[in-house]
């Protein structure tokens, strides 16, 4: 049984009179461990997948299991606390809390947990090792650059060791160099740590690190690419290119 | 489901210096506005239902019975109510009746300043009516001599700081000089706001040859000794009226003012409510990505709601507190010269307590509306803001 699984998806908007469908009857299988870009032209469907994959967004029809949950029955508590335990979001702007240090931050989603708090001290620092910024833990985050707040924002997502790791353009905000940094920390999760990871994607260099690739046109799939075509993929892969 | 911590609600109050300052003062202002309109309504009841005691019954001229200043009696009126009212009290020999003159005239202070005052005329009989008159500093007045004692309220109106610096204080009264002799307590009744002047010295200066009334102590609470005397004595044209009846009916007569207090100043609170909110809600609404991010990890909209009160309450409580510690510093016992006379404002725990109240009660209304009305956006767009 895949991970992931769409039948039928479709998610309508209603902006006036107007009826906006950027996704419609989407079928889509992600098997788990995978590495997944999802590329398109913007408004093609991308993120609100995305958003329906996190469960910040909710199908108007079809069907969306994720590890054998059917989260479009979920209701609006249900759902928090699903999203609390099976899953990992970055952000393109990383979205850190300003007021929180990066240790804080990455605590933030194991406060939803019944844990202890030496337990939650082992993980947390424990992700931020993982992430190579563990001697920032103490920061704000106006006080990192976009590359080590993208790594706490990343910690912040693994924390809670959770089913399935999305990413809305995590390198868009980023310089060349951090982009690379970025995507190979996401490609040792995935290889490493066998974490399934989708991520949100407009730049085909960054797809070098993943296994699979799927393009979406008008809410529609319109192409998918099987496996990955540099999972390993380089900092020199991208020396060549800007990221953006 | 666990919500956010608390350090996150506090520091984000430090987000906006300017925002904190507004808030906190906008809910000081509400605070210290319930505060002054509840140390007001408690300080006039406070001054009110200490004034008449039930043993105590006036006799005023009738037609006067909504004002004792209007009054005018006879100056035979005293030898014979102690002669003719059966359970008046007696002291040594002496009976408990006493007559006077209410009257308020201005006076001019020691540093010219000029304020109208109660001022009563009253013989050493006063003291065994007014049971609860007790000279705090100095001695009583001496008639002929251009004394007066005054009221511990009284003396804060003519600039004095405390009782030991009035004694010896002068007052002007139509250009005449008086000193202070003495600084009268009574328990927080009307007594403590008037100047008593003895009664022949205020006869002259007052040019009348009338008396306001006759108090006199009974032994009892039973008035039917004394109504019976007014109703076989028409000639005198008395009516004779409990002290305690007296006060209370005075209080009637300013319930009216006691309630636009109240209303004001729920009105101006609203007022606060209404600024807060839209401060709260720029505060906010500046912070919708954050708080789409915080759902988007599993926080749900209640815990956030609550996370986003307790940054408004807090912020409310600390204007509350600095307001609350000013007022209590600044305004309690404070006097206020009414037209039944002087009185302290005076801020107790009840009143403290309900202006905390407000104030807190502003932060959590304040936040309630712009943090749902925040969190009415979808996680997506909210994830798309600023």
């Amino acid at each position: 049984m895949s991970l992931i699984e769409c039948r039928q998806l479709t998610r309508t908007y209603r902006r006036g009179d107007q009826e906006i469908t950027p996704l419609r009857d989407l079928d889509l299988d992600i098997e788990a461990g995978t590495f997944l870009a999802l590329m398109g032209p913007s408004g093609s469907g991308k993120t609100t997948l995305l958003n329906l994959l996190a469960g910040i967004d909710r199908p108007t029809s079809g069907s969306l299991v994720v590890d054998g949950r059917e989260i479009h029955h979920l209701s609006r508590g249900a759902l928090a606390a699903w999203r609390a335990s099976a899953v990992g979001y970055i952000f393109q702007l990383y979205n850190l809390v300003p007021v929180l240090t990066a240790y804080e931050n990455v605590e933030l989603p194991l406060l939803l947990h019944r844990i202890s708090r030496k337990e939650r001290h082992r993980r947390v620092a424990a992700a931020l090792d993982l992430v190579g910024i563990a001697d920032r833990s103490d920061h704000l985050p106006r006080q990192l650059s976009g590359g080590q707040e993208q790594r706490v924002a990343i910690a912040r997502a693994i924390v809670t060791d959770p089913t399935l790791i999305l990413a809305d353009e995590p390198t868009g905000d980023l310089d060349r160099e951090s982009a690379v940094s970025i995507m190979d920390l996401m490609a040792r999760l995935n290889r490493d740590l066998g974490r399934t990871i989708v991520m949100v994607t407009h730049d085909p260099k960054t797809t070098e690190w993943c296994d699979s690739v799927l393009h979406l046109e008008k809410g529609r799939l319109a192409e998918a690419e099987g496996e990955a075509t540099t999972p390993m993929a380089s900092e020199s892969n991208l020396e060549s290119e800007d990221v953006r | 489901m666990p919500g956010l911590p608390l350090d996150y609600a506090i520091r984000n109050l430090g987000r906006s210096p300017s925002r904190l300052l507004l808030t906190a003062t906008g809910s000081g202002l509400v605070v210290a506005l319930v505060i002054g309109a509840g140390g007001f309504i408690n300080g006039m009841q406070q001054a009110l239902r200490t004034s008449g005691s039930e043993r105590n019954v006036i006799l005023i001229g009738i037609g006067s019975e909504e004002s004792i200043e209007r009054s005018e009696i006879p100056m035979s009126t005293p030898t014979i109510a102690a002669a003719s009212i059966p359970d008046v009290v007696s002291h040594a020999g002496t009976s408990a009746v006493s007559p006077e003159i209410h009257t308020a005239l201005e006076i001019e202070t020691e540093t010219g300043g000029k304020t109208n005052a109660m001022i009563r005329g009253v013989r050493p009989s006063a003291f065994l009516v007014h049971e609860n008159a007790n000279f705090i500093a100095g001695r009583p007045p001496r008639r002929g001599m251009n004394e007066v004692a005054a009221g511990q309220l009284a003396i804060r109106t003519l600039g004095y700081v405390g009782p030991s610096e009035a004694v010896g204080g002068e007052i002007s009264v139509d250009d005449t000089t008086f000193v202070i002799s003495g600084v009268i307590a009574a328990d927080g009744g009307v007594i403590e706001g008037e100047i008593w002047m003895p009664l022949s010295d205020l006869l002259v200066v007052s040019q009348r040859d009338t008396l306001s009334c006759v108090v006199a102590r009974l032994e009892s609470t039973d008035v039917s000794g004394t109504e019976a005397f007014t109703s076989s004595r028409l000639d005198l044209e008395l009516l004779a009226t409990r002290e305690s009846d007296y006060y209370a009916s005075l209080a009637a007569f300013f319930r009216p003012i006691r309630i636009m207090v109240i209303a004001t100043a729920i009105m101006v609170a609203l007022g606060g409510v209404v600024g807060g909110l839209n401060t709260t809600y720029a505060a906010f609404a500046s912070r919708v990505r954050e708080i789409g991010t915080l759902q988007t990890l599993g926080y749900s909209r209640g815990a956030i709601v609550r996370s986003l009160i307790v940054e408004s309450v807090l912020a409310a409580a600390i204007g509350g507190l600095v307001a609350a510690g000013l007022c209590i510093w600044l305004l309690n016992g404070v006097a206020i010269d009414f037209s039944m006379g002087v009185f302290g404002l005076n801020i107790d725990s009840g009143v403290l307590a309900i202006g905390l109240a407000s104030g807190l009660g502003l932060g959590v209304v304040g936040a309630m509306m712009p943090a749902v009305r925040c969190l009415r956006l979808a996680v997506p767009e909210a994830l798309k803001a600023n």
